[in-house]
């Protein structure tokens, strides 16, 4: 009893702590700037280089407790869990920016100025060398994601083409017209819903989308039809064989000639409906008794408000 | 304080309260909605047009046209935010009502009709043609896509999926797609029949279709396990409305829960229908509702209507070529391939029982008819699969 309980305690606490991972899963780093000459400022109203957090998922993820670092001694797999936490920086708990809702994002200054706040880093980032930052999760071994920024030119980001998709890859913005640098919103601005102008330029009328739509209401509803095709030979088949059993037939060709199992629904709710009437006692001659003698009316308390009003409480 | 001056400081109160009631408020669209709010109250309570969605509809239409003083921030609109109004109203803007009222469907429907004769699941499937006929006029007429296919899925006859759908890719609409939804709904007696008399011959209408056989117990446990793993895997998009509709008929059907199905079927689908109906009618405040496109969402939200029952009808028929003497089904079950349920079976019956007084044809239009409700939500999620 006592290696079950701690059997399940054990399942318990891996699923929980896989849980927990597959929430900060989610979450990417999606542009980085390593020098901030003239780009967004922070609460002090400084110029420092930053991070952008990104939040693919379609729910909140709180970030805290997950660490961030610059640190690449991290990486080597022969370091406890607590050496690796005290390399790293832990974003604290209880701050607005940890909590990130979904589709969005959240900036972390690297300014090596922890004490300025939650979002203050405990590192910053140099400009002229290439960076590796790296997200873990809050048991510190796990890591989320980790990027490595090459040498940017003052107020570049490096940046993902677009938000969260690693597969799209990563591209300098900032260094040529046209790409701008987005620190806390999309790396690519979306100003219409790509599917409803795809289908405006190619299915004007509809007809495309009709065709489509109709065929996958037929595949599905066709699915269904096979399926219940299948279900409803066994189920007869199986019906039959009870039948027959009961009836004590066992040549299925007198069983097929007195259609045994082939009765229809409507047979079955004829008993069921005398059965129904035996059972609760229904019948078409009522026990009443038709007089054209006065009959006295009896108190009934149903037409009495007595009954209805509150009672005086006893002393 | 002078006497003047006390009684002037009550004139200006009286000005004051004047200005915040109904009547100073009140413009003439206001009164147009109220007319239409009585008209579904007297099509409900005198002429008995699905009085359980009509009564709180039209009285939700006369809740949501009482003029108020719009910038007094008083907090009693449904487009207000914080209002009592707008929090029961979240339900259909959110889009939360509709799979729970698809769980009291999946409780209340006997699917053995359907489960009997597969083939009554692929009418279910070609009434579907009135939706994609709706988007395709609804284009015509210059909706955007997203617009069309919001209003195009009142031709499913299936209130809760159009309020799904509409939520999702037009919320903007969303008022005017649930009346219309529902308004149509409620008059199907008077829309379906001369369409399908129209599409069908006596000798058609007459057709006796072969009993249902019986359906084992077995048989209905799987259906909504093999049901929800087919469709949804096929367009999870679909999976909130028939997840829900699903459950609610194993809950029907496992024999174990009756409790829960009784709750599904009974309070809690009357609570939710309560609420629906009355967020839905009075979110048809004047300001927001009479406009020009209200008018096009009702003109397709028909001629939707009107190419379902016909598809329907016509499948059928088509169909018919291919069956055997003995096999045929009657045409006249091909409106219920719209997925009111119940009240286009009923329609198939009443009008097969016209042409003939012991053609009982109910059960066999209520294969269609539920065919109809998974078919609608299939379409509905492959709508929000392309354009959500």
């Amino acid at each position: 009893m006592r290696k079950r309980s701690f059997g399940l305690f054990v399942l318990l606490v891996l699923i929980v702590g896989d849980f927990s991972y597959c929430q900060t899963k989610g979450l990417c780093i999606n542009e980085v700037m390593t020098k901030n000459a003239s780009n967004v400022i922070d609460d002090y109203g400084l110029h420092q280089p930053w991070i952008e957090i990104f939040n693919t998922s379609f729910s909140n993820i709180d970030i805290k407790s997950c660490f961030l670092t610059n640190n690449k001694a991290v990486l080597n797999p022969h370091l406890a869990a607590t050496q690796r936490m005290a390399m790293m920086y832990m974003i604290p708990k209880g701050d607005v920016y940890s909590n990130i809702p979904p589709r969005q994002f959240t900036l972390f200054w690297a300014d090596a100025m922890p004490k300025r706040g939650n979002n203050h880093l405990d590192f910053s980032l140099d400009s002229n060398h290439s960076n590796w930052i790296a997200l873990y999760d809050a048991n510190g071994v796990t890591l989320i994601d980790s990027v490595t920024v090459p040498p940017l030119k003052a107020d570049c980001s490096f940046a993902l083409r677009k938000d969260g998709i690693k597969s799209q890859g990563w591209e300098i913005k900032g260094l040529k017209t046209g790409t701008y640098v987005t620190p806390n919103t999309n790396n690519v601005t979306l100003d219409s819903n790509v599917k409803i102008t795809k289908f405006k330029e190619k299915d004007p009328i509809g007809i495309s989308m009709a065709i489509t739509a109709m065929s996958v209401v037929f595949f599905a509803l066709i699915l269904l039809y096979s399926a219940f095709k299948v279900t409803g030979k066994i189920g007869e088949n199986v019906l039959r064989k009870n039948a027959m059993k009961a009836r004590g037939i066992t040549d299925k060709e007198m069983a097929k000639e007195k259609l045994v199992g082939h009765e229809s629904g409507e047979y079955y709710a004829a008993i069921a409906m005398a059965l129904h009437e035996y059972q609760n006692n229904i019948h078409d001659v009522e026990e009443t008794l038709l007089t054209i003698q006065r009959t006295k009316r009896n108190y009934s308390p149903w037409s009495s408000k007595i009954y209805t009003l509150r009672h005086v409480p006893k002393r | 304080m002078s006497d003047s001056g006390f009684f002037s400081f009550i004139a200006d109160n009286l000005k004051d309260f004047w200005l915040f009631t109904g009547f100073a408020n009140a413009t003439y669209e206001h009164f147009i909605m109220i007319a239409v709010g009585l008209i579904f109250l007297y099509l409900a309570i005198k002429k008995d047009f699905e009085p359980l969605l009509l009564i709180p509809i039209g009285f939700g239409i006369l809740i949501g046209n009482i003029p108020f003083k719009a910038d007094a921030g008083l907090e009693i609109g449904i487009y207000e935010q914080g209002s009592v109004l707008n929090i029961l109203y979240q339900g259909v803007r959110e889009g939360w009502y509709p799979p729970l009222i698809f769980l009291g469907i999946g409780a209340m429907t006997d699917f053995s009709a359907l489960i009997s004769n597969p083939k009554l699941i692929l009418v279910g499937a070609a009434a579907q043609f009135g939706i994609f006929g709706a988007y395709i006029i609804a284009l015509l007429i210059g909706f955007e896509p997203n617009q069309a296919a919001g209003i195009a899925i009142i031709g499913g006859a299936d209130g809760p999926t159009a309020i799904f759908l509409s939520s999702k890719l037009s919320p903007n609409l969303l008022g005017a797609i649930a009346v219309s939804a529902y308004s149509y709904m409620a008059c199907v007696p008077l829309i379906q029949p001369p369409i399908m008399r129209l599409f069908t011959t006596k000798k058609e209408r007459l057709i006796r279709m072969r009993p249902a056989r019986q359906v084992s117990h077995t048989e209905k446990i799987l259906f909504p396990i093999i049901g929800l793993l087919l469709t949804c895997f096929v367009v999870p998009s679909g999976l909130p409305l028939l997840g829900m509709l699903f459950f609610g008929n194993l809950l029907k059907e496992s024999g174990c829960t009756r409790r829960l199905a009784d709750t599904a079927a009974g309070p809690m689908t009357d609570v939710i229908t309560i609420l629906l109906g009355m967020t839905v009618g009075a979110s048809t405040q004047a300001s927001e509702f009479l406009t020009a496109s209200t008018l096009g969402v009702f003109f397709l939200g028909f001629c939707a209507f009107i190419i379902a029952t016909a598809s329907g009808v016509l499948f059928v028929k088509f169909f018919n070529l291919f069956l055997k003497t003995g096999n045929k089904m009657n045409p006249l079950i091909g409106n219920a391939g719209v997925s009111a349920v119940p009240m286009s079976a009923r329609i198939s019956q009443n009008l097969g029982l016209e042409y003939d007084p012991t053609n009982y044809l109910l059960m066999h239009a209520m294969g269609p008819n539920v065919a109809g409700v998974i078919g609608s939500a299939v379409a509905a999620g492959v709508l929000l699969g392309f354009l959500g």
